[in-house]
């Protein structure tokens, strides 16, 4: 085994969780399908975990099945248009750092789910977790003076609450600015 | 290491084939009878030796009790299922239960799991492949249905350690035929694999694209294979002679066994000749001490009916798998049958019907698959193979949606099916009780939204993670498929970078300490009928 592929592996292996799919296969945004399926073959070429099986080094055959994984990852995305589209969406917008992995719809919406469950939850006190959810609810109403008064409440309850707080400052950020000395 | 062999051995339902490449060409390897293809039976003999094989076959009927036979319909299935329940009511040999709900079988006085008896298969394969190329064989790639779950996959690379085998890779059946079929041949194609075997159905659409063999999609059924078709033959034998002699043939557990050579037997005559004479002397005697004999006549057209509605739900599945690959039968540049009932006339013009062109001839049903297991096995030993040229690359897929379970029974998909392997996703849960010391799952494969419509894999327990407030631990579950087509879970702390210490729980494969005991048990089991030649 050549040592300029071994240096390849490990830079790869090291990039990878910041590359797009794009870059995982290496082509342009623009591809057809038929350059995808392509990209795909030429990387299975390159770095499929069988052409490697008789490596001695376990360490160097993980880097490689690492790599391997994610050139099927960005070929199960890119090879659908649907999914692709979206993809393309996510990593050319502000979060492309958080998305450079494809998460499928349905899970994101679990997830988001999952996580506003857990925020209706939150608080160690029955009191402190009532006024959160309401405050919450408050904030999805854009009711901001409701809302900031529930928290302030809430916070008597839980002083230290650092979600209550980081939602309350959200809370006066949001508010409407009604400057009293200003002359309309 | 170009001194070192490996084999591929296609372990089937009804037999099993041995392969390795010789001189650069891969070649069927024969036993010391000039056999080929060697019935996955074991029969266990009285002075302890274990036969296996074509002469093991002949011992169903008069060592019932003692011969085990299809035990790949039991590999990797929970006592409760319903294949296992099936088996129970026509197999001679005793089925128990194991712990967990696994499957044990009982014989000669001994309680084994299954993959202990697939290993017997295996040791015997081993064997064959040992005398003939006169030497050691330690490493093989061994074949399993494209459709198998995790637990299947599992329990058949258990049965090849127990047999001293390392497993270099496990593949799917049709996949091998296919490499065996396209290797070396420099060619373009879509190819759809149709593989009945004696006890699951298989189809695989790939596309070939010269060393490259990309699983487009795969379907199958495990519930269906030739013995299906020799079923239907044993019923309709078995009500006409209820009828003539108001016996019960089925009753009779002995009867049953001669029934079912009868039936194969007849199923092999109509599709080699068009029609079969049934004849089997003294099948079984009346209360007052009659003997009586069976005697039919099978036209192929009978036949035909018979087994029309098991053709056609192949079909089915190729309809499925076509569909998951986005193409229609059109597409496809060339069909590969494999298993031996697909030499059955009625399978070939259905093909013919179905895909609007002929099969191709000239590749053995029966031995396309540990041909093509031996051409990977040759390719895994050899570290030179892709800079010479001589590499093949299998791009297999995921046959089953990867779950895990949910809240009310429900389940959530995380990796879908056909998805190209080795893969990994991975995915965050959150603690949801404070103080909250580990965090349960159960992972699932199948494509029914409940749990109770798929196949359970094991429960993960995690432990070792920070423990804080409910909802602040996230713990990040990475769930891998390797190449094998084996499911892998990790998880670890997100926050701290820790990685959670994984239990596995209700599964039904063998421990690691299981296998070790079964290991060494095994090496001392001596294999019979070698010497006699």
């Amino acid at each position: 085994m050549e040592i300029d592929f071994i240096m390849e592996v490990e830079q790869r292996a090291a990039a990878l969780d910041g590359l797009d799919y794009f870059e995982v296969l290496r082509l342009p945004r623009e591809a057809g399908a038929a350059d995808v399926k392509a990209a795909y073959y030429r990387e299975s070429r390159a770095f499929h975990p069988d052409r490697f099986a008789a490596l001695p080094s376990p360490e160097l055959r993980e880097l490689i099945a690492r790599i391997y994984r994610r050139v099927n990852e960005a070929y199960t995305v890119l090879r659908d248009d649907g999914k692709r589209q979206r993809y393309l969406a996510d990593v050319t917008g502000p979060d492309r750092a958080a998305k450079l992995r494809f998460t499928e719809a349905e899970e994101a919406a679990f997830h988001d789910e999952q996580k506003k469950k857990l925020e209706v939850q939150l608080g160690q006190t029955p009191n402190g977790r009532r006024l959160y959810a309401q405050a919450l609810s408050d904030v999805e109403a854009q009711r901001w003076d409701s809302a900031e008064r529930a928290l302030r409440a809430a916070l008597i309850y839980e002083p230290a609450n650092a979600r209550f707080k980081e939602l309350l400052a959200r809370v006066e950020k949001s508010k409407p600015k009604v400057d009293p000395y200003k002359i309309r | 290491m170009s001194d070192d062999i490996a084999v591929g051995i296609d372990l089937g339902t009804s037999y099993s084939c041995v392969a390795a490449v010789q001189d650069g060409a891969p070649q069927v390897i024969p036993n010391e009878w000039g056999e080929l293809t060697h019935a996955s039976v074991v029969s266990f003999l009285p002075e302890g030796t274990v036969l296996v094989g074509n002469n093991a076959k002949k011992n169903i009927i008069t060592n019932a009790e003692n011969t085990v036979y299809s035990a790949k319909r039991l590999i990797g299935r929970f006592f409760f299922s319903d294949e296992v329940k099936k088996a129970q009511a026509v197999m001679p040999y005793k089925i128990v239960e194991g712990p967990n709900n696994s499957v044990r079988v009982e014989v000669g006085g001994r309680v084994l799991a299954v993959p202990e008896i697939s290993a017997l298969v295996l040791k015997e394969m081993r064997s064959v492949a040992e005398t003939a190329l006169g030497r050691e064989v330690k490493k093989a790639v061994v074949t399993c249905p494209a459709y198998f779950n995790d637990n299947q996959r599992q329990a058949t690379r258990d049965a090849a350690r127990i047999a001293g085998l390392e497993v270099l890779r496990i593949i799917n059946e049709p996949t091998a035929a296919a490499l065996a079929y396209g290797f070396g041949k420099d060619i373009n194609q879509k190819v759809c694999v149709y593989d009945l075997g004696g006890g699951t159905f298989d189809v695989s659409i790939l596309e070939i694209g010269k060393d490259v063999f990309e699983v487009l999609a795969t379907a199958g059924d495990t519930y269906l294979g030739g013995d299906d078709f020799d079923d239907r033959i044993m019923s309709w034998l078995a009500q006409g002679f209820l009828e003539n002699h108001q016996l019960d043939l089925r009753q009779n557990k002995f009867c049953l066994q001669m029934l079912k050579e009868a039936g194969e037997k007849a199923k092999i005559d109509v599709g080699r000749d068009g029609t079969a004479e049934i004849h089997v002397p003294a099948i079984c005697q009346t209360p007052e001490g009659e003997v009586l004999e069976l005697r039919q006549t099978l036209s192929g057209d009978q036949f035909n009916r018979m087994v029309m509605d098991l053709v056609q739900r192949t079909f089915k599945v190729c309809d499925e798998a076509l569909q998951s690959a986005r193409l229609t039968a059109a597409d496809i540049d060339a069909v590969i049958l494999v298993g031996g009932p697909t030499r059955l006339p009625v399978i070939r013009q259905s093909v013919r019907h179905y895909f609007q062109k002929e099969a191709l001839t000239g590749i053995d049903p029966d031995q396309v698959v540990a041909l093509g297991a031996s051409i990977q096995a040759s390719a895994l030993l050899n570290e030179a193979a892709a800079t010479a040229g001589q590499a093949s690359y299998l791009l297999d897929v995921t046959p089953l949606s990867l779950r895990v379970g949910t809240v009310g029974g429900y389940t959530e998909r995380i990796i879908e099916k056909n998805t190209p392997i080795p893969i990994e996703k991975s995915r965050t849960f959150t603690t949801s009780r404070d103080g909250q010391e580990r965090v349960k799952l159960r992972v699932y494969q199948g494509e029914s939204n409940r749990a109770d419509g798929c196949e359970l894999l094991g429960e993960f327990e995690f432990s070792g993670f920070r423990i804080a407030s409910r909802g602040e631990v996230q713990i990040q579950v990475t769930f891998e498929i390797d190449p094998n087509g084996i499911v892998h879970v990790s998880a670890a702390d997100l926050e701290t970078g820790q990685r959670a210490s994984t239990t596995i729980h209700l599964s039904s494969g063998l421990s690691e300490q299981d296998i070790q005991g079964a290991i060494d048990h095994h090496a001392e089991i001596e294999l019979s009928g070698h010497r006699a030649a």
